[in-house]
């Protein structure tokens, strides 16, 4: 809304975002996101969340792909009907390894679409909010609030030791 | 692990790996431009053998394969390893490996665009790759693929593919690391390059996720396609080549030439750099220690192999096994075995395993080996095959040395400009190494 | 060194049921094994006792390497386990002894005997099949009972008294000195020669009892084959090993799903691994097309009576198992995995029969399995019931777990 505040506050380790994280569940304001240089599972413990889709993005390539693997190898065969070496035309067996390779290949693809799509990269204009020291060694609470909670909220970073900068 | 990174802060992760960035020496480049010449030497090689044709390699009857088959394998050996220290070690929560995984992995993408020249140089008329490739045409001519070279053509192309994108994704969050600490310039680059990452925890969230499911689908790939290369052997009726443990051994092998590699460009990389405190001795200790893991494999492949061509009881068979280490290539065999399997054991001690020169001369050697025994494996099987009229000899001709030298540069060239423009070690995973166990999320 | 030393009074694990229950298992086997040999299905009797001794053998040994890797590779969520692996090895006095009466049945057992060898003879003959095996039994598992012996002195508590066995072992270690260092090292040299062992005898052990009932076909990675196989199927009895403990409110073992999780990963590995060294084999002989080596693999999968039993071995042992493990909850659950490792053990036992069967019953019209066979089987897993329990029974310690922290 147009009168609220958002504020960053930096942390310069773990433990005192952690708490001021469980700290901001008995607030009425809402933890926009965290922005930290390693992935933290106490971070991610402390804010709700669902488990990652990407997984079904990777099924979804590789069981593509293993079928377009047999299908590319079966359909070029049949294109002529030659028994090349002796063997079967459609062979199961050595097709299996051009369907295993491209299930991988698919997959991985998968993997990558699903990444892209759910961490919504590439997005260059979240950077006009983005503190440098997050990648380097502080943890990035920003903190959503109404305008009135400003001089509030400003002052619960100061008390979790944290570094305040308002965002907008 | 005896040396823990305890000492080190997040900052000094940062500041050890940036420094290494910064604007380099005129050594440095010198190296460089060594090593280019080292390339362009292979490149007028190449293009005299495209001029005149495959003949002026010493590939012929009956040894059709020679040092370009020798090589590919070589250099897709080499690039295996890398995948295994970072998807497989990544999978078992091993976290010794976080300080080289990306050096490592860096390695696999170089080593195996490097492999990936190989096929290409082999054709002799390289335009003929055309066919190699699966393009919907007017004549409705299509690859065999029930031909193990076509398997190569899908197995090494989805590697190289996969390799690279685990590559770039693994160094996503460190390409915003240097973008937060540059100006400029390089700023703008690596703004650019590093997608808009900001380590927001929803970002973290999908990404230790799809990570996890890289190394997940990695390691099935690194297994698969050595065994695929191996088959480019095995599937054939050739006495030596044609065995069923050719792939599991071609494996174990190309895991251990790449230990050794990683050994060779770790050892200089960590004195150059001042990576002491970050690549510690401990963690070469861990990679000596998997080197004489995969020498007992490669040493049990042996036996194994000369076991049941005993027991086989077949003549052309124990031909062959008499001829490699007895023959005219004799000392290749001995090479191999020596620097494959009896050097490594050198490890079993605790002092040499934390040796540096010890360490670095194991290294050279087992690369020197396992280099003979594709030699030996390649050449000894198809110079003596089953009718004794049709044997012949082979030896390698001054064009197949200079593009195994151009070979040889390129990869370097390529390591050599990564460390000094890219983070050569991973920061995201060494400060997970402070928090917890494991690296990325694990 | 292991500080707790009261355990609930009377025996936990060989409760007077498990006892009975197992040596009743025991007992049918015996009975159906005597009934077939004093009948005219002597040779079935033996191929069922060559089976599972195989079976239980490579379970028992499987269970060992377990642990001695855990040991090499300092992985820390194996610890808790190691133990129960370690109980399975109690199984190897056992395994020798009926290495022993196998050779007995040799009649029956080795076709290569009256067959025309040449200069095989001199490797496959009956005298040096059975001084070699020996041999190699006798270091493969001399090895274990040393690693034993070195990693069970930091683990159990020393001064509770349990049986003779414990008493000697007690007497053993208060008769030196023990520096904590020195047997740490020694623990991890023997369990570096004990996966060395495992890997040369038990190629051994398949090349002479398993590949060379076909004498003229051979596969270099049928050894290593084996032993991947034996190790997927000890997976598979630990997982039951430790759900059966975990669900067990009497013993003091409890993991935490994340372990369970991490074993099911680990048994999915290795039937990955067990599924692609199958594929080496077939892929390279299929393609070769080479009569001398195709006719192994067409009698067992291609031609009756044994083709249908090939696939269901291969859907048993791989297609079901590798579709139900990418399930990330399965995996953790102890009850669900039992029973997938039981269901894919049994699919192991049949793929014994498949290798074995058609070299023992060239031409068989129908599947010499039967009852005859499953009982001879269960009559040996209670052997190894009354092993693993009697390890247990004397040193209890084993199947203790710490109290977990963390998810």
């Amino acid at each position: 809304m147009a009168n609220d505040r958002t504020i960053l506050g930096i942390f310069s380790d773990e433990s005192k975002a952690v708490s001021a994280l469980s700290a901001l569940q008995k607030t009425p304001w809402s933890v926009r996101s965290v922005h930290s240089p390693v992935p933290s599972r106490r971070i991610a413990g402390a804010l709700s969340g669902k488990p990652s889709r990407v997984g079904y993005f990777t099924l979804a390539g590789g069981i593509i792909g293993f079928f377009t693997g047999f299908a590319l190898a079966a359909y070029t065969a049949v294109q002529w009907h030659l028994v090349v070496g002796g063997k079967p035309v459609v062979a199961l067996i050595p097709f299996f390894i051009v369907g295993f390779e491209f299930t991988i290949l698919f997959a991985v693809f998968g993997n990558v679409a699903g990444l892209i799509h759910q961490m919504k990269l590439p997005d260059y204009k979240a950077l006009a909010h983005h503190d440098g020291r997050c990648s380097g060694s502080a943890f990035g609470v920003t903190v959503v609030c109404p305008a009135a909670d400003e001089a509030l909220l400003l002052r619960f970073f100061q008390e979790k030791g944290a570094e305040t900068r308002i965002l907008s | 692990m005896s040396e823990d990174p305890q000492h080190h802060t997040f900052d000094t992760i940062d500041d050890s790996v940036l420094a290494t960035l910064a604007p380099a020496s005129p050594s440095y480049w010198m190296t460089v431009g060594l090593l280019a010449c080292g390339i362009l030497i292979g490149a007028g090689c190449w293009a005299y053998q495209i001029a005149e044709g495959i003949g002026v390699a010493g590939m012929n009857n009956p040894v059709a394969w020679g040092t370009y088959l020798i090589n590919f394998v070589f250099w897709v050996g080499i690039a295996h390893s890398g995948t295994l220290i970072s998807a497989i070690l990544h999978l078992m929560r091993a976290s010794w490996r976080n300080p080289i995984a990306r050096a490592a992995e860096t390695m696999t993408v170089f080593a195996v665009c490097v492999a990936g020249l190989f096929p290409f140089i082999h054709l002799g008329r390289v335009w003929m790759v055309y066919y190699m490739l699966p393009v919907p045409n007017q004549r409705n001519l299509w690859q065999n693929f029930q031909s193990p070279l076509m398997f190569d053509v899908v197995a090494i192309s989805t590697y190289l593919i996969v390799s690279s994108l685990f590559w770039y994704t693994g160094m996503l969050p460190d390409l915003a690391v240097v973008r937060d600490r540059s100006n400029g310039r390089k700023k703008k680059i690596f703004t650019w390059l590093s997608l808009g990452w900001t380590g927001a925890h929803e970002q973290w969230r999908h990404y230790t996720r799809a990570y996890l499911f890289f190394a997940a689908l990695a390691t099935p790939l690194v297994i698969s396609v050595h065994s695929v290369v191996s088959w480019d052997f095995a599937l054939g009726v050739v006495p030596g080549w044609h065995t069923t443990i050719f792939a599991p051994y071609f494996v174990a092998g190309a895991i251990h030439s790449g230990l050794a590699m990683v050994l060779t460009l770790m050892i200089p990389l960590r004195k150059i750099f001042c990576y002491e405190r970050i690549i510690t001795i401990g963690v070469l200790e861990n990679v000596a220690k998997t080197i004489i893991f995969t020498g007992l494999i490669v040493a049990f492949a042996y036996g194994t192999e000369f076991f049941i061509a005993w027991y086989s009881q077949n003549p052309v068979e124990m031909e062959v096994f008499r001829y490699r280490p007895t023959g005219h290539y004799a000392a290749g065999f001995w090479i191999m075995v020596v620097c494959n399997t009896l050097v490594p054991l050198v490890f079993f001690f605790q002092r040499a395993r934390r040796s540096l020169p010890i360490l670095f001369s194991v290294s050279i050697l087992v690369n020197v080996g396992m280099w003979f025994e594709r030699f030996v494996i390649i050449v000894t099987s198809v110079s003596r095959d089953f009718i004794p009229h049709a044997w012949g000899r082979y030896a390698p001709t001054w064009v197949e040395f200079g593009i195994m030298l151009g070979s040889f540069s390129l990869f370097f060239f390529l390591f050599v400009l990564f460390v000094k423009h890219l983070p050569s070690v991973s920061m995201t995973e060494m400060k997970e190494m402070l928090g917890q166990g494991g690296g990325h999320g694990q | 060194m292991n500080e707790t030393a009261q355990h609930t009074a009377g025996p936990v694990f060989f409760t007077r049921t498990l006892a009975g229950g197992a040596m009743g298992l025991v007992g049918m086997g015996l009975v159906f094994f005597f009934i077939a040999l004093s009948g005219t299905q002597s040779d079935r009797a033996w191929q069922a006792y060559l089976i599972s001794f195989l079976f239980w053998s490579s379970v028992a040994q499987g269970g060992l390497l377990f642990s001695a890797v855990m040991h090499i590779t300092r992985a820390r969520w194996g610890r808790s386990l190691a133990g129960a692996a370690e109980a399975l090895a109690g199984f190897f006095p056992v395994s020798f002894v009926l290495f022993f009466i196998l050779f007995l049945g040799h009649h029956h057992l080795f076709p290569w005997a009256h067959m025309e060898l040449g200069e095989k003879a001199g490797w496959l003959n009956t005298k040096s099949v059975f001084i070699r095996d020996t041999a190699g039994l006798f270091i493969l598992y001399g090895l274990g009972t040393g690693y034993l012996f070195h990693s069970w002195a930091f683990r159990l508590n020393r001064h509770a008294e349990r049986g003779r066995l414990k008493t000697l072992f007690n007497r053993l270690w208060s008769g030196r000195p023990v520096d904590p260092d020195r047997f740490r090292g020694r623990t991890t040299l023997f369990a570096v020669l004990y996966v060395i062992a495992y890997a040369l005898v038990l190629s051994l052990i398949a090349y002479d009892l398993v590949m060379a009932l076909d004498p003229h076909w051979y596969s270099t990675l049928f050894g290593a084959y084996h032993f991947v196989k034996a190790f997927y199927m000890a997976l598979g009895v630990l997982i039951i090993l430790a759900s059966l403990l975990h669900m067990n409110p009497a013993v003091p073992f409890a993991l935490r799903p994340s372990q369970f999780h991490d074993l099911g990963k680990l048994f999915f590995a290795f039937c990955l691994v067990w599924a692609d060294f199958f594929y080496c084999q077939l892929v390279v002989i299929w393609y070769g097309n080479i009569s001398e080596e195709t006719a192994y693999v067409i009698q067992r999968t291609l031609a009756a009576p044994w083709r249908p039993l090939a696939w269901f071995v291969f859907t048993v042992a791989f297609v079901i198992p590798f579709l139900i493990l990418l399930n990330r909850r399965i995996k953790s659950s102890p009850k669900w995995m039992s029973l997938l490792s039981a269901f894919v053990l049994l699919g192991l036992w049949l793929e014994h029969t498949l290798l074995i069967g058609p070299a023992l019953n060239p031409h068989a019209r129908s599947l010499p399995l039967g009852i005859l066979d499953g009982f001879i089987f269960i009559g040996f897993m209670g052997l190894m019931i009354l092993a693993t329990a009697s390890v247990f029974h004397v040193f209890p310690e084993l199947a203790e777990t710490r109290i977990p922290e963390g998810p």
